[in-house]
């Protein structure tokens, strides 16, 4: 349930955030550069002076709703890859299979890298480069998912009435394996938050003037030592939300298991 | 696990490798300019930027470039790096040695931290103990490397407390000292994260063996906790561990990658986030293909020492 | 031949129940396991316990052993092991008592089993522990108890690993462990439930010889009556947490008091009680014949056997039945005998060699296999949980095969709903249920609704009783033969259990590792030409227990 507060929280933060924000977060105030805390600037202010909560606040839509889109696509393009592999079988499976094994055999964020470098550097583009990576891994949780509801009776009871293939597929068995995958997407979120926060670090993803949080970090690299919280007010928020989704896909994936139903 | 057996397996990682190599090859193919055009930056002429490809063979067609590399590749030489003019292997060779006494020393520590502390949260499962692994594990799940890397730097090598160095490196060869502290942080950034997941996976494993019947029939023949904990449950949840340890190392080669540039830490990584701004097609071939097949090996390690761990793997 | 009568009034009880009551705490309120229990074993006896699924009998177990969890309530009943009462002592104390006083042998060999650690090992650290051996006297020990359980190589079995051993083996070693410190107590949890027929009477005859060589007190629980009436000296049967009713065997078993045990009784299958539909006349055609009919799985392309050759099995091996019009034959055979091989290949899942003629067409491979013999051919499968979508209302399960083969026009299917519903003798509000808010025998009257939807001419009912109670299995089987009475469908029924197919089935096909053995009429059951296997079968089933001693 802690999950669920820190999703609404941050859900909350990514929709509004930009309209929530009390300053102009581009603007400078370069009387109060570096601060702290203080009453006129809650989490305080960077090396220009601007306002770390705005910043944050209006960073917040680039980094969640890049984590969501990612994963959207990735989840999206993988399980239909899975799906057809797993409900296929034969040589369709082999080959897929085969090149999905390919394609895991290199570490995703080196992928994501190389995917990233081919497209250019910019949030669509990281995006896009973060679904790619994302498609083998979420096409084996598909294909896995399918295949152990194949063999289930209630399956194999509308295989023997003779029911036409696309029946089995869309009402007996993607109703019943869709489980897996949705708390998969979920922890992927979690993930496509921090990749995309990395991105966004080595200058690979979002790019200035975007407050995007991972780009915050690597901007106020060189003052952290003055002002710690100019780096820890972004990193603390990238891993705040991506607890939040962990979080969450763990209490789905409790009450989604069929054990406890009973 | 006969030798037929073990043997398939070598031949499908190389089988993999190949098209690993395949796929990196396309993908530069279709980058955006080329090492020359990098090269010689803003103020190559046409004529100039022509010549240097023909210099460096980027002007020939695609597959007759690839075989080439490739073939190179199998008597084990990667060719030359297009930036720095040196042999790709020598370039990489010292770079790969840094990386590995990082990746290693990392492991380690994690090896050594993340299992106890699984097996503990699960002996424990609802108290105090596994409630803090819990959170310490969750939190530390969800941070990314570079904002661990940034916060340790930040609390402990910053002018004010100074403890350790902000990045950097001395070979081991040089300074056990030295290296000790230069490797401290990165590796702990690096190992943040894994503990993290590791210890919250063995303790999944772990409570799942110790809610099966065979440790209540051990239980219920009046064997002591201990002996049933030792002897019952921990055989049966290392093989799992293992398997955990060995998906992670893709975690590891990931993030090793963002570590070694927070750190300057001289090692793959570096290298190819280099290779990668400058188009150098052998150095990133060179290191995609090492990386891959790090972590295709560590694969079937990790199921060899699982199939000794587990006797009914062992004749499959 | 049953426990042995040893005059015990001189002896106090090994084992006193009385008074005691166990609930759990759960989120939804206080779950009663157990009300007011009374129960004695006398020395040297064996005290049968009878229940259901749900009974509680195995919360008993657990109680007496001091194995509960956190949210555990008792009350202040009394559970005394030789007078000496097992409540108020620490962990320690009770460590020492398990494995020592009192052992426990479990259902289930392959999981009760470490399978990561060797048979011998797990047998010797009970020795090691209560009785201070060292190990290397442990294992001779071991070897001495393995020889006296049956095991024929005792030397080789302490090597292996449980993968390694059969069930039975297993169960002997098992059994072993229990014995091997002397307990004045050994409660048996269902010990052969796991097992084949043919096990499970060698285990029970094991048991009667131990018995008997060490005068061993023992709680036996179990669900199947005609088992428990071959080991009692006496017998208590427990319903919902409640023992109602309680006394020697002959008395329980013959002359039963309690309503309850009057049902479960008569729920046993009985195989002089026929219970089947009229036999069809002897020239009535075959409906269905399967000639040749063999599988061999894991068969692999011919790439495939270069890269990664994987041994094949074969399912089942040139095995001929048919199936006449009205008739119902029995298909018997304990596990891996192919009776599930030889119904899935007869439902149109499995690929096969040889031919299945259907009315007048011939399919020689499942490719063939077309609409009208799915429609003609329905299957009903083992296990409840598993045979209906638990996404789907049980309206929808139903109204599928009516949509499917167009049996009634989409304006009349929800009254056809409930008028199977109606035959299943099931409540018409059902329609609106999901699956996970049925009962198990509600699901398995559903799932049999859904195959006599399509108005079939053959049913193939795979093992339809084998996961469910006995007093469920008994109106499942008498729902069968109505409904096969009102329609006149043929029927192949596969089951393990002979005294059931008895009672229902005209013919009996018997199998084993994928042959066919033997196939006879009901009559001639136990006429002198049947196989020897034949004969093994059904010497080890139990006869029913009203008829006990």
């Amino acid at each position: 349930m802690t999950g669920l507060a820190l999703l609404v929280l941050v859900l909350g933060a990514a929709i509004f955030g930009p309209f929530l924000a009390p300053y102009d977060p581009q603007a400078f105030h370069p009387t109060v550069r570096l601060q702290g805390p203080s009453a006129a600037h809650w989490l305080g202010t960077d090396q220009f002076g601007r306002d770390l909560l705005s910043r944050l606040l209006n960073g917040a839509p680039s980094t969640i709703f890049f984590g969501l889109g990612a994963t959207l696509l990735g989840v999206g393009a993988g399980s239909v890859i899975g799906v057809i592999a797993g409900t296929a079988g034969g040589w369709i499976d082999s080959i897929i299979m085969r090149i999905l094994d390919g394609l895991l055999a290199v570490p995703e964020l080196l992928f994501t890298l190389l995917i990233v470098t081919i497209l250019g550097g910019g949030m669509g583009q990281a995006m896009l480069a973060v679904a790619i990576a994302f498609t083998p891994g979420m096409a084996r949780i598909a294909r896995s998912s399918v295949l152990s509801i194949r063999t289930r009776e209630y399956v194999l009871a509308a295989v023997a009435r003779g029911e036409p293939s696309h029946y089995i597929v869309l009402r007996e068995v993607l109703p019943n394996a869709a489980g897996p995958i949705i708390v998969e997407s979920t922890i992927r979120v979690a993930f496509a938050i921090m990749i995309g926060a990395t991105l966004g670090f080595l200058g690979l993803g979002a790019q200035p003037p975007s407050t995007e949080w991972g780009l915050m970090v690597a901007e106020a690299r060189q003052f952290m030592f003055r002002n710690a919280w100019t780096v820890a007010v972004p990193g603390v928020a990238i891993a705040m939300a991506a607890m939040g989704f962990n979080l969450f896909g763990d209490a789905l994936r409790d009450s989604l298991d069929p054990r406890r139903s009973h | 696990m006969t030798l037929g057996y073990l043997v398939r397996r070598l031949l499908a990682v190389i089988l993999v490798l190949v098209v690993v190599t395949f796929a990196v090859f396309a993908i530069t193919m279709i980058l955006p300019g080329n090492a020359a055009v990098m090269i010689l930056g803003e103020y190559g002429t046409d004529e100039a930027v022509a010549a240097l490809e023909r210099r460096l063979g980027l002007d020939r067609p695609w597959y007759i470039q690839y075989f080439d590399w490739f073939g190179g590749v199998v008597v084990g030489d990667f060719g030359q790096s297009l930036r720095l003019s040196q042999p790709v292997a020598d370039v990489v060779g010292d770079a790969f040695w840094n990386s590995a006494s990082l990746a290693v020393t990392a492991l380690m520590s994690v090896t050594i931290i993340a299992i106890p502390l699984g097996v503990l949260a699960a002996i424990k499962r609802g108290t105090g103990s596994d409630l803090i692994i819990g959170i310490f594990s969750y939190i530390g799940a969800s941070m990314p490397e570079f904002v661990t890397a940034t916060l340790l730097l930040v609390f402990l090598a910053g002018p004010a407390l100074g403890l350790l160095p902000a990045g950097g490196f001395i070979a081991l060869n040089e300074s056990i000292g030295g290296f000790a502290s230069h490797v401290v942080l990165p590796a702990a950034t690096l190992g943040l994260i894994l503990t993290a997941h590791i210890s919250r996976q063995v303790r999944s494993e772990m409570s799942e063996v110790l809610a099966s019947d065979y440790i209540r029939a051990a239980r219920l023949k009046g064997l002591r906790e201990r002996r049933v904990i030792r002897r019952h449950a921990l055989p049966n949840s290392l093989a799992p561990a293992v398997a955990v340890i060995s998906l992670d190392m893709g975690y590891l080669l990931g993030g090793i990658i963002v570590v070694e540039e927070i750190f300057a830490w001289p090692g793959l990584g570096r290298l190819l986030i280099l290779a990668l701004e400058n188009r150098d097609l052998p150095v990133i071939q060179a290191i995609t293909l090492l990386l891959a097949a790090v972590y295709a090996l560590s694969n079937l390690l990790s199921d060899i020492v699982i199939a000794m761990l587990d006797p009914r793997v062992r004749y499959a | 031949m049953a426990g042995k009568t040893t005059s015990h009034a001189a002896k106090r009880p090994v084992l006193e129940v009385a008074g005691y009551s166990l609930s759990y705490e759960t989120a939804t309120g206080p779950l009663h396991a157990l009300k007011n229990i009374d129960l004695r074993v006398e020395h040297g006896q064996t005290h049968g316990l009878v229940g259901e699924s749900g009974s509680g009998k195995s919360s008993l177990a657990w109680s007496i052993l001091r194995y509960l969890p956190e949210n555990a309530v008792e009350n202040d009943g009394k559970i005394l092991l030789s007078g000496e009462s097992l409540r108020d002592r620490t962990l320690q104390q009770i460590l020492e008592i398990r494995g020592r006083r009192i052992s426990m042998v479990f259902q289930d060999p392959s999981t009760s089993l470490n399978p990561a650690m060797r048979l011998g090992e797990q047998l010797s650290e009970v020795l090691i522990r209560h009785r201070g051996l060292t190990p290397q006297e442990a294992l001779e020990e071991s070897e001495a108890a393995l020889d006296r359980t049956g095991i024929s190589k005792p030397k080789d079995m302490l090597r292996r690993y449980p993968h390694e051993a059969s069930g039975g083996e297993k169960q002997r070693v098992v059994i072993a462990t229990a014995f091997a410190c002397n307990p004045e107590l050994i409660i048996f949890d269902e010990p052969t439930t796991a097992l084949d027929i043919i096990t499970a009477q060698q285990i029970l005859e094991l048991f009667n010889q131990l018995q008997d060589e060490t005068s061993i007190s023992a709680l036996y629980i179990s669900h199947d009556l005609g088992l428990v009436s071959r080991v009692a000296d006496s017998v208590s049967v427990i319903n919902a947490g409640e023992i109602v009713e309680s006394g020697p065997r002959g008395e329980v078993f013959r002359t039963p008091r309690d309503s309850y045990t009057k049902a479960l009784l008569d729920a046993v299958p009985d195989p002089t009680h026929w219970l089947g539909v009229a036999a069809p006349p002897p020239e009535t055609p075959a409906l269905m014949t399967a000639k040749a009919i063999t599988v061999e799985y894991g068969r692999q392309s011919r790439v495939a056997q270069l890269l990664a050759p994987k041994p094949t099995h074969v399912g089942a091996q040139d095995v001929s039945l048919e199936v006449r019009k009205g008739e119902l034959v029995g298909l018997v055979g304990e596990s891996g005998s192919g009776k599930s091989t030889m119904a899935k290949v007869l439902s149109g899942l499995q690929d096969f060699d040889g031919a299945v003629c259907f009315g007048d067409r011939s399919y020689a491979r499942l490719g063939e296999i077309d609409r009208a013999y799915r429609r003609a051919v329905q299957i009903v499968f083992q296990h409840p949980d598993a045979s209906l979508n638990p996404r789907q209302r049980v309206r929808q399960i139903l109204s599928r095969p009516l949509k499917l083969y167009d049996i009634v026009p989409p304006e009349q299917r929800a009254e056809r709903v409930a008028e199977l519903l109606k035959k299943v003798r099931l409540p018409v509000e059902f329609a609106d249920r999901f699956p996970h808010q049925l009962s198990g025998g509600e699901k398995q009257r559903v799932a049999i609704a859904r195959a006599f939807a399509a108005e079939p001419e053959l049913v193939i009912c795979d093992e339809i009783t084998a996961a469910l109670d006995v007093s469920v299995q008994a109106s499942v089987a008498d729902l069968l033969v109505s409904l096969q009475n009102q329609t006149g469908t043929a029927c192949l029924f596969i089951t393990h259990d002979l005294n059931l197919v008895r009672q229902l089935a005209h013919r009996i096909c018997v199998m084993q590792r994928g042959r066919l053995v033997d196939a006879f009429a009901r009559d001639d059951a136990e006429a002198a030409d049947r196989n020897p296997y034949t004969r093994a079968l059904l010497k080890a089933v139990p006869p029913p227990a009203s008829q006990a001693v």
